[in-house]
């Protein structure tokens, strides 16, 4: 009797189980595929098993290329790990210390002398001579490679770079550079065989590691250099992963996947597993003085007395943060002890404001106020609060949230043309701890990242360029100063500080340069019977 | 049936040749690449090299016409980010995709027919409503937040599974498919029962049942059977959609799929890996598409006579 029950004819039954029988099979196919493809149990980062230094980062570098490595996610990696400078600055006190040069001096007004230091050879088995160092440097500078240690560092300059005996090398500028030393300890030395028509995708260099794998998406895995010179580092290998979420960084911490985690969220990280520290970023408020109502300076003055700066650290950065009134934070050359942070004065910003709208500047005039996401935690709350600020002292402000790309239009020269007033929301790091790097770039009136200036103000910058020393120190601190009094491109929001995830079972200390070289070497583990 | 597989791929090729060229064009609205690549003191001269060695000096028309031509010949172009060919890195990231939003179709197909069934077996019972209220739920929650919380819960919390990565045990796959899953199985349980429901009101049920036939064979022989076609069809959709939405656990368990490589190629308007992704995810949803049309008409001829031409 069942049979005769009227559900769909024998064949159709029959696809239908063939359709899930493909499917399932092309699923268990799929299946033992992963499971032979994942058959490692280390997970990612390695195993913990003492000997391997486990970093997750913010994102996989672009490129290991050494003379990208002012890029931060390059340099982080590359710089003093894998290549080497002839000098670098101790970030700490500000000074340069000898690396791949026991010595240097200024021989001639434009030209510097350089001590190549004896007995390094290359990761490849190479001696490392001056001739190497004057092919990097030139490799650097004065190729078409167009490399950012080119433009950020060295600008339009040539360099005339002779190796003068296997031991010497001498660096000759067009214009007198007291600091060429400090600008060199941005060239990352590679040996001669270096490809010079091409950025290269894995470097070689004198450090203490050498790259053993790129798996791209994956991680970056490195080997302690055996014929390193100096000291041998501590662990044996280092291997690099990448999550973009602070909030996994922060658990792989947590859970002891990982030894070193960077850029961690005030939010999300244990308390007990992270070290602050600052990070010589600072954040500010560029304001386009070209355009009405910017382009009044009680405006510009007036935004800088609306910010309620000790209010957003406290509430929107945990804390990790400390006020700013110029763009470069304690410790870089140049630094002004005597500036102190716009107070919050919002009646007062809002009289500023009333006077130049009486006075016929357009005050109600939208401005644009342009942010990048992930430029650091809470930056979309924090922008929120910059808009309502400027509100609050009667402006009329727009935001747009941008990403890198977008970010960098509004950034650079040329800035983009008909997007009305701009008050771009930007992160500095003085890395090479100078002002010239800041005043350069970002005050100058033609300066890459600056939107306007004064012919007074280039001229104090040019002048204190040419100064060393002391004077060097007191110009700048002067030119920072008159920014403020007088052009007020700039409404400062803080010296920001990073977080770094730190496992119990490392031991490191991060100073201002962590950010952008994390020196593997530094690393030890805290207890010496683990390895 | 042949017929009927023509008239397919004609009808799904029109998308694809749409969202290949508008990804092309809107990608080149966004802005040229010169600053993201180039130094700060780059020269002008240096930045009209850039653009003509990556021929973003040409014109639109002129750029798509060349990317046709190559793309025609399986030259997907060179990744400004990393130098290699956009076509073997896009390769090597689709497999991992295809095995995350392959597992995570099966178990959410598998898991929804049997609660959907079993919610559709008894409605307005506890079961029934116990499923509606997670389904529901599932369905809603937004893909980050579940993650996330899996991590602190999972991971740091009670540290039974991996926090991310790709490589490791079976343990790996359980949080970023779990967070996948969550919302196909949602939609999946209520296209289950809304479909069961009704097969199992249908007459020929209901003459079996009086026939004294066996309750499992009636739903899941019978019904289930009859019920089939509207459950692939929504799968079939949300594979598609899983294939594109990958992009946040891929993002967060640092999986290194076609949705991450899509997003770090537009981030850094990498515009022929971008390309070339866009362009193998839509011929893999394209092929998708066929076949799940060619399952629905092996299952039921009804499909096959009602393509119009």
């Amino acid at each position: 009797m069942k049979s005769s029950v009227p559900s769909s004819p024998r064949p159709e039954r029959g696809r239908a189980h063939t359709v899930l029988a493909l499917l399932a099979t092309s699923t268990m196919l799929l299946t033992s595929a992963c499971a032979v493809a994942n058959s490692d149990t280390a997970g990612d980062a390695g195993s913990a098993d003492g000997r391997t230094l486990r970093v997750v980062l913010t994102q996989e570098p672009p490129t290991l290329e050494p003379c990208e490595s002012s890029l931060t996610a390059t340099g982080v990696v590359v710089r003093s790990n894998i290549t080497e400078p002839l000098v670098e600055r101790d970030p700490t006190s500000g000074k340069l210390e000898p690396l791949l040069a026991t010595g240097w001096r200024q021989t001639k007004p434009t030209t510097w002398t350089f001590d190549i230091r004896p007995g390094v050879t290359f990761q490849n088995g190479r001696p490392f001579t001056a001739k190497d160092a004057a092919f990097s440097i030139d490799r650097a500078v004065n190729s078409d490679l167009a490399c950012n240690v080119d433009g950020y560092v060295f600008g339009d300059a040539k360099l005339d770079v002779r190796a003068v005996s296997p031991t010497r090398l001498t660096v000759t500028t067009e214009k007198t550079d007291p600091i060429l030393p400090l600008r060199l300890s941005f060239v990352e030395i590679v040996p001669r065989t270096t490809d010079t028509k091409a950025k290269v995708r894995i470097p070689i260099g004198t450090g203490p590691y050498a790259v053993t794998s790129w798996q791209t998406g994956v991680s970056i895995s490195l080997a302690r250099n055996a014929d390193y010179w100096g000291k041998a580092p501590a662990y044996p290998r280092a291997r690099y992963v990448w999550r973009s979420d602070a909030s996994v960084r922060a658990a792989m911490i947590d859970k002891g996947e990982a030894d070193i985690a960077t850029a961690l969220d005030h939010t999300s990280a244990d308390k007990g597993n992270t070290v602050a520290y600052p990070n010589n970023e600072t954040t500010a408020l560029r304001l386009d003085g070209r355009e009405a109502p910017l382009n009044d300076i009680r405006v510009r003055k007036a935004i800088g007395l609306a910010v309620d700066r000790k209010g957003i650290i406290g509430a929107l950065l945990g804390g990790l943060a400390k006020p700013a009134a110029q763009l470069v934070p304690p410790g870089v050359v140049g630094h002004n002890d005597d500036l102190a942070p716009a107070p919050y004065q919002e009646a007062a910003a809002r009289a500023l404001v009333k006077q130049a709208a009486a006075d016929g500047v357009p005050v109600h005039r939208r401005i644009t106020l342009v942010a990048r996401n992930g430029m650091f935690a809470g930056i979309a709350e924090v922008t929120e609060a910059l808009q309502y600020e400027m509100a609050r002292v009667g402006l009329n402000v727009r935001i747009r949230m941008a990403d890198t790309a977008t970010h960098l239009q509004y950034q650079l020269r040329p800035l983009p043309r008909g997007v009305g007033p701009v008050a771009l929301l930007i992160m500095h790091g003085n890395q090479a701890g100078d002002a010239a790097f800041t005043t350069s770039q970002y005050l100058q009136s033609d300066g890459p990242q600056s939107t306007f200036g004064t012919k007074d103000l280039d001229r104090r910058i040019a002048a204190a360029d040419a100064l060393s020393g002391k004077a060097r120190q007191k110009a700048f601190a002067d030119v920072l100063a008159y920014q403020n009094t007088s052009i007020a491109q700039y409404a400062y929001l803080a010296h920001m500080r990073g977080l770094l995830g730190l496992s119990p079972s490392v031991r490191y200390r991060p100073d201002s340069a962590t950010g952008d070289e994390m020196r593997l070497s530094e690393v030890t583990p805290a207890t010496a019977g683990r390895r | 049936m042949t017929s009927f597989l023509r008239k397919r791929i004609v009808s799904s090729a029109i998308p694809l040749v749409f969202v290949v060229l508008g990804v092309f064009c809107l990608a080149r609205l966004t802005g040229s690449p010169v600053d993201l690549y180039l130094p700060l003191s780059a020269t002008a001269q240096q930045r009209a090299e850039f653009s003509a060695a990556h021929g973003f000096d040409d014109s639109i028309p002129v750029q798509l016409w060349d990317y046709l031509a190559h793309a025609a010949q399986l030259d997907f172009g060179t990744s400004l980010r990393t130098g290699e060919s956009a076509g073997s890195m896009v390769l090597k990231a689709f497999p991992v995709t295809l095995q995350l939003a392959g597992m995570t179709m099966l178990l959410a197909i598998l898991g929804a027919l049997l609660v959907g069934s079993l919610a559709a077996y008894r409605p307005n019972s506890l079961i029934d409503r116990i499923a509606g209220l997670l389904s529901m739920t599932a369905a809603s929650i937004p893909d980050f937040w579940f993650a996330i919380m899996g991590v602190l819960v999972f991971g740091v919390g009670l540290g039974w599974l991996p926090t991310s990565g790709t490589l490791g045990g079976p343990e790996i796959w359980v949080l970023p498919i779990a967070t996948l899953l969550i919302r196909p199985f949602g939609v999946l349980v209520q296209v289950v029962r809304g479909s069961m429901v009704g097969a199992l009101s249908a007459p020929y049920v209901k003459v079996a049942r009086s026939k004294g036939a066996d309750p499992k064979r009636v739903v899941f022989g019978h019904a289930l059977r009859n019920s089939i076609t509207p459950v692939l069809t929504v799968a079939g959709d949300l594979t598609v959609g899983l294939v594109n939405g990958a992009v946040i656990v891929e993002t967060i368990f640092g999986w290194p799929g076609i949705g991450k490589l899509m997003i770090d190629s537009i981030l850094q308007r990498d515009f022929a890996v971008l390309q070339a992704a866009v362009l193998i995810t839509a011929v893999t949803i394209f092929a998708l598409n066929i076949v799940i049309d060619v399952c629905h008409a092996l299952i039921d001829p009804r499909v096959r006579q009602a393509v119009p031409a």
